[in-house]
């Protein structure tokens, strides 16, 4: 069937070869380096990690904290914080409440409720990810929040999970609306901080 | 003959160095031993792309150390990805979503690109095109394989960072060379007829 002879219409193998390639571009362009929605939240070097509550580590709490200042008058209500894809991978429920999953590295993040912006007390987080002793379906610990409504686990350092050092932050109790976060940071990272701000459904 | 006898020895080195750098980067120290096989089939796979313009080079009219390579290499590919998929099949079913990062869009676009490549090889006598469409469609895609399956590599946090770098670009630089000097060699050799 293939014909040896040269191309009779080579404008049409010209259209085939440049619309691959601006659909290939298009593809990438329109990508986001480390996945829709992974902001990267890791911190390095020495000093304590943030503890303040105002600044912003995650797009969600820097719009929780204009909606919650620029409305000074009504009754405060944060921008409830929304999974991200991705969130939810290797989640695995009831993770044991530990105390650390190892050390070098710490997760810590303020929980707070939409309705208000109050601290939420008690509520117990799932942290999970892959590090040298085991990967993100081994290595998930249950935290649970202080009075002021932080969390903060040790684990061991972050490795590359397919091709990127990731970290996963969840909420799924049942009292307010789930939130799986997946969040990135980089190899020499020695801290995180993913806040969540919580709503109830309807 | 010779020449044959060059590639031969030249594929030694391209086959066993990124492996090598790969199998002994502390990345796969501790991993499972699905991220190992994944790993190193993808790191022969790019090995495999490397050489392959070199084979349709040297080769007569059958390339059959050519096609045989070649299926090779796309076996290397789903290899990785099935094991990627043992190691986490959620993380591979995110990776290969809408929503996954631009290196694994690279990677699909890659593998997409070689499956193309491959039913060419395979289809060729059957398909309605000249000669120099079938050429120049097959090389494109096969350009499309190595850049994208190579900066896939290149931006992935894995056991080729560091020293595995500047390999990486070695082969993917290689194998686009080789793409234009066997597309070149082989018009020379058996040109279209008209």
């Amino acid at each position: 069937m293939a014909s040896s002879d040269t191309p009779k219409r080579p404008w049409l193998l010209a259209l085939v070869l440049a619309g691959v390639t601006a659909a290939v571009v298009v593809a990438l362009v329109t990508s986001e380096s480390s996945g829709t929605g992974a902001t990267n939240v890791g911190e390095a070097g020495p000093g304590p990690a943030r503890e303040d509550g105002v600044a912003a580590a995650t797009p969600e709490t820097a719009r929780a904290t204009a909606t919650a200042t620029a409305t000074p008058a009504r009754p405060r209500r944060c921008e409830a914080t929304r999974s991200n894809p991705g969130g939810t991978n290797n989640y695995i429920p009831d993770a044991p409440e530990l105390a650390s999953l190892g050390s070098g590295f710490v997760i810590t993040g303020l929980v707070r409720a939409a309705r208000g912006c109050r601290p939420l007390p008690g509520v117990r987080i799932q942290v999970w990810l892959a590090t040298e002793t085991g990967g993100e379906q081994d290595n998930r610990a249950s935290v649970r929040t202080d009075a002021n409504g932080r969390y903060r686990i040790e684990t061991a350092p972050t490795v590359p999970q397919f091709g990127e050092p990731n970290i996963h932050v969840a909420y799924a109790d049942g009292e307010y609306r789930d939130v799986f976060i997946r969040r990135v940071v980089d190899l020499d990272d020695t801290r995180a901080r993913v806040d969540l701000t919580l709503a109830r459904d309807g | 003959m010779a020449e044959r006898r060059r590639l031969a020895a030249l594929a030694v080195p391209v086959l066993v160095l990124p492996a090598a750098i790969a199998l002994t980067d502390a990345h796969l120290a501790a991993g499972p031993a699905a991220l190992v096989i994944s790993t190193l089939a993808a790191t022969l796979a790019v090995s495999g792309l490397a050489l392959q313009p070199l084979l349709a080079a040297v080769a007569g009219v059958r390339l059959r150390w050519h096609r045989v390579l070649g299926t090779v290499t796309f076996a290397l590919v789903l290899a990785h990805v099935g094991g990627l998929f043992l190691v986490s099949a959620e993380d591979t079913r995110f990776a290969l979503s809408p929503d996954g990062p631009t290196r694994a869009r690279m990677a699909l676009l890659a593998t997409i690109a070689l499956a193309v490549v491959v039913v060419l090889g395979a289809s060729r006598a059957r398909l309605p095109m000249s000669t120099f469409t079938w050429r120049v469609l097959h090389a494109f895609f096969a350009a499309l394989v190595v850049i994208l399956g190579v900066g896939h590599a290149v931006i992935t946090d894995g056991a080729l960072d560091g020293v595995g770098t500047p390999v990486l670009l070695l082969l993917g630089g290689a194998a686009l060379g080789g793409i234009a000097y066997a597309a070149i060699r082989r018009a020379q050799r058996f040109p279209a007829r008209r």
